[in-house]
């Protein structure tokens, strides 16, 4: 091959973030005949976290690399409008919504904020939802959050969110959190099922789980601007082609996963709940405060919180008319 | 010779005042780390109420540590290294291997110091820490999100400290295989360190 | 050139008398060099930056710390004279409680060096005085310092946990019972010798309140593993706290309960701490940089393909894998061994189905035995310098100890369930 781009997703080989990569090498290595190897790294042989990664993306030593929005908010603050809760209504919209204008006017805002080193190439999806999960009591309201201690990751946005709910939020590092969730030394935690699967966390005494679905949880895949802007024309769009399939495959994996470890769950005897209408709704206004907060402290958080907005607005729309379309 | 003797003289007072304020600020930072995490501790497990900050605070005294007390391990002989050759080799044939040693680290060290410059002003150090916050106003209601270069920057003037000692030594090296060593005034041994 | 090539370049620097830490570096970023892959470099070098950047690596300061103010505040005595009460009747009594406070001082300190020469320098001239051998008492304090780094805590199981991934918990369960038997199997040694030599009896017989007073006034220090490990697992606090709390333990028992220890004595405790502790953090962040290269040049499938062409059968490898580790030990100190092996040997084994703790106490095991082999066993200078004997004395004299030390790794080798019961049991293994 004459080009090889070298890929990296701070995970493992059991995570949709891998199934992606599959997909984007092989349907790159076939489309560009060989031109294009994808050599992938999964794990942290090549960097650790977001900064060190985003680093080697900006310089050119790393071709591609996956993160999560916590991951990169310490450089670009504003991915974390993905993250703010019960924006999204549901997978179908959530994925209109990161195929269309939205994700290019992200791309153009990191392109500004990196001076043209690092291009966000695609959005997917890493581990579905995250809902509230805990070791007490089924949660129907926020009401019931009340005083609960939820372990977050050191950022702002899910500690002003665990706030909004009345809950006190408290930083446990991930390879500690069963320990902690066993001892009481927390209550419960935000994740996704297979997280909360993969974790064996019911095994801690996560009993409870509300399928609220407060945040997305989004894979941002970046690549270095300079690698991709250096390929000629017919590879690039072979490059564009393989994200687009890398995004599609991450939208479904973890549609896939989701439902061994649902049932997994339910069986080990698991409370699942699923809030009605009106209690979404109420969710939904206790949440209030983060939205204030995010458009005031987040760098360019008004701009893409609007952007953000407007985008979920038209992806409503065109799916109802879609679904006319398809009633008809 | 006498040039060289004078530059090797300066440089090693330079160098002992340096790493011994160094070796202050180390001591000082090694102290918070601990302070800091106990603190954690006690916030965590007996009010139930974990702070956002030590972790990183203790990190970030740690790094600071690191920068600046290795350049005094290294000055000092501190730095873990086969030596079964030095007891084969006539006493000059060791002086010149260990010059052409000093040699390869200080393009070790030269490279390390050009990249750790572009990870203090890069992307990497624009990135905001995610907790650590310092009050730039007097009534404490601005605050300033320290960027991640003030860590890192922590290694970088370790590495210049490193090159500093690395020349002082190569002059060191060149005026013994020169028989000039008696003078010079010794460097203040340090003992073994290591995780065993 | 291929990659690979940067391996044999860091043996020959490393042999030849490079320092660790610029070998580590210099030897890929030669070959790196040489074959023009630029942006590799800054990866290389990049790394050396970004992998001292970790939480869990502040355990390794902590624990240094911790064990310099016991050391410093006396503790070190009242371990002595509780296994006295213990031990100190039997033949060949002052060899036993040689053995014994080293596996007492092990659940305190993470360090072998630490032992021989906080140990050593109380025990030898003890020893001496009641007629021992010089390179005797010597080689029993060697031989039984390497239980220090093998009983939770240990610093080298700290660097390997971070540098492979694992979790220090478990690691340091799994050290319990193969560090007790290291013990048990150096006391048996003295226990025959002491027959054939006619061994001198340290004391008579304690009496049951003379022992329960020698275990009040080593009631402090005894608590300390009992606090790291009983928090560690009770869920109250992370390795790293854990090492931070026997920090403030140390300082309290010192200053306050024992007050063996004075405030001004505080700085320089702390700056010795911090200069071994910068050195090892500095290795640690080579190593990271090591192994990027490690994983770009895919050494270990090649390896893997190399190792497994000679056998499938995972316990010949392993006894291969002894040899080697052996070797390396008698010539190498156990952390920067470990630091650099571990990249490159881990993955094999796990890829044939050796649990990764059992691999990384497999390794932490042997290489600290090689700390007390000649010719360059770094403990064997420790106690030389301590006792005034020649290096090559004490070397002949520890050779019965060795012996059962070798017998230990490979019962702990090809017995699994040596390490893995406690780790399992404790809900860290499946
Ligand atoms: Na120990
Ligand atoms: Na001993």
């Amino acid at each position: 091959a004459d080009i090889t781009l070298r890929a990296t997703a701070n995970s493992n080989e059991n995570d949709e973030d891998y199934d992606g990569l599959v997909v984007f090498k092989n349907y790159v290595e076939a489309a560009s005949n060989g031109a294009i190897e994808v050599e992938l790294f999964i794990g942290t042989q090549l960097c650790s976290n977001g900064a060190e990664c985003l680093q080697g993306v900006a310089d050119g030593s790393i071709d591609i690399f996956m993160s999560t929005s916590g991951g990169v908010a310490g450089l670009f603050p504003y991915v974390q409008v993905l993250d703010l809760p019960y924006l999204m209504p549901d997978d179908r919209t959530a994925e209109k919504v990161l195929s269309g204008e939205f994700t290019r006017k992200m791309r153009q805002m990191a392109l500004e904020d990196s001076g043209d080193t690092i291009r966000l190439m695609t959005i997917g999806n890493t581990g579905g939802w995250r809902n509230f999960a805990n070791t007490q009591k089924r949660i129907e309201t926020p009401a019931d959050l009340r005083g609960m201690k939820m372990r977050t990751v050191v950022a702002d946005l899910p500690q002003e969110l665990v706030k909004a709910m009345g809950a006190s939020p408290t930083p446990i590092p991930w390879p500690e959190l069963f320990t902690s969730l066993q001892t009481g030394v927390v209550d419960g935690t935000k994740n996704g099922i297979t997280d909360i699967m993969g974790m064996k966390f019911p095994d801690a005494g996560l009993q409870y789980l509300t399928l609220d679905g407060h945040a997305y949880m989004a894979a941002l895949w970046w690549m270095s601007n300079q690698t991709f802007q250096d390929l000629p024309d017919n590879l690039k769009r072979v490059v564009v082609d393989g994200f687009y399939a890398l995004q599609q495959a991450t939208f479904a994996s973890p549609k896939r996963k989701s439902i061994a470890a649902y049932e997994a769950f339910v069986e080990g005897g698991g409370d699942l709940y699923v809030p009605t209408p009106a209690q979404k709704a109420e969710f939904r206004k206790a949440a209030d405060p983060v939205y204030d907060w995010f458009r005031a402290n987040v760098g360019r958080g008004g701009e893409i919180f609007d952007a953000f907005a407007a985008a979920v607005e038209t992806a409503r729309s065109e799916l109802e008319a879609e679904r006319a379309a398809e009633l008809d | 010779m006498t040039p060289l003797i004078a530059a090797a003289r300066l440089l090693g007072a330079v160098n002992g005042a340096v790493l011994g304020a160094g070796r202050m600020l180390g001591v000082l930072a090694i102290a918070a780390m601990v302070a800091a995490t106990l603190l954690q501790v006690f916030c965590r497990y007996v009010l139930g109420n974990a702070l956002p900050w030590p972790d990183e605070a203790a990190r970030f005294c740690m790094l600071w540590m690191t920068g600046l007390m290795a350049p005094q391990a290294f000055r000092a002989g501190g730095f873990v290294a086969i030596d079964t050759f030095d007891t084969l080799l006539p006493g000059r044939g060791v002086q010149a291997l260990q010059l052409v040693f000093l040699a390869i680290s200080l393009a070790v060290l030269v490279i390390a110091a050009r990249i750790g410059l572009s990870e203090v002003t890069g992307i990497g150090g624009r990135f905001a820490t995610a907790s650590l916050y310092l009050p730039v106003s007097w009534g404490l209601d601005q605050w300033y999100r320290v960027p991640r270069s003030w860590m890192m920057a922590s290694l970088l003037v370790g590495v210049w400290l490193l090159i500093l000692v690395n020349i002082e030594l190569m002059l060191r090296r060149v005026l013994a295989l020169l028989g000039h060593e008696g003078d010079l005034p010794e460097i203040a041994g340090a003992g073994h360190g290591g995780a065993e | 050139m291929t990659l690979i090539w940067f391996l044999p370049l860091f043996l020959l620097l490393l042999l030849a008398g490079l320092p660790v830490f610029f070998g580590l570096l210099a030897a890929p970023g030669a070959i790196l060099w040489l074959n023009g892959q630029d942006r590799d470099i800054t990866l290389l070098y990049r790394n050396l930056y970004n992998g001292m950047d970790s939480f869990p690596l502040m355990a390794i300061p902590f624990f240094m710390l911790a064990g310099e103010l016991m050391n410093r505040g006396g503790i070190t005595l009242r371990l002595v004279e509780f296994s006295q009460a213990l031990m100190g009747h039997l033949r060949g009594g002052l060899a036993h409680v040689n053995i014994l406070s080293s596996i007492l001082f092990a659940g305190l300190s993470g360090s072998a060096v630490a032992d021989t020469s906080a140990l050593g320098s109380m025990l030898i001239p003890a020893m001496e005085k009641q007629g021992y051998s010089r390179r005797f008492a010597a080689a029993v304090t060697a031989a039984s310092s390497v239980i220090g780094p093998i009983i939770p805590p240990s610093g080298i199981m700290i660097i390997y946990a971070y540098v492979m991934g694992e979790s220090v918990a478990a690691l340091f369960l799994a050290g319990i019972v193969p560090g007790v038997l290291v013990g048990l199997g150096l006391m048996a040694v003295v226990r025959l010798m002491a027959g054939r030599h006619d061994f001198p009896v340290a004391s008579r017989k304690a009496s049951w309140g003379e022992r329960g007073e020698a275990s009040l006034k080593a009631f402090f220090p005894l608590m300390t593993p009992v606090i790291i490990l009983g928090g560690i697992l009770g869920g109250v606090f992370t390795p790293t706290e854990a090492a931070a709390v026997a920090v403030a333990y140390a300082l309290v028992i010192g200053l306050f309960v024992l007050r063996s220890l004075r405030l001004r004595d505080l700085p320089d405790v702390f700056a010795r701490a911090g200069l071994s502790s910068a050195v090892v953090l500095l290795l640690v962040g080579a190593a990271m940089s090591f192994k990027t290269v490690v994983s770009l040049s895919h050494a270990p499938e090649a390896l893997a393909a190399l190792v497994l062409g000679l056998t499938e059968n995972p316990y010949l490898l392993l006894l291969l894998i002894n040899l080697l580790l052996f070797v390396v030990g008698m010539f190498l100190d156990a952390g920067p061994a470990i630091i650099i092996l571990g990249p490159i040997l881990g993955p094999v084994f796990a890829g044939m189905g050796i649990d990764p703790v059992h691999f990384a106490i497999i390794m932490c095991v042997n290489l600290t035995v090689g700390l007390a082999t000649p010719p360059m066993g770094l403990v064997l200078f420790v106690a030389a310098s301590v006792s005034r004997e020649r290096v090559a004395a004490i070397s002949r004299a520890i050779l019965p100890f060795l012996a059962v030390e070798i017998a230990v790794i490979f019962l702990i080798t090809f017995v699994p369930a040596i390490c893995l019961t406690i780790p399992r049991l404790a809900g860290f293994l499946d």
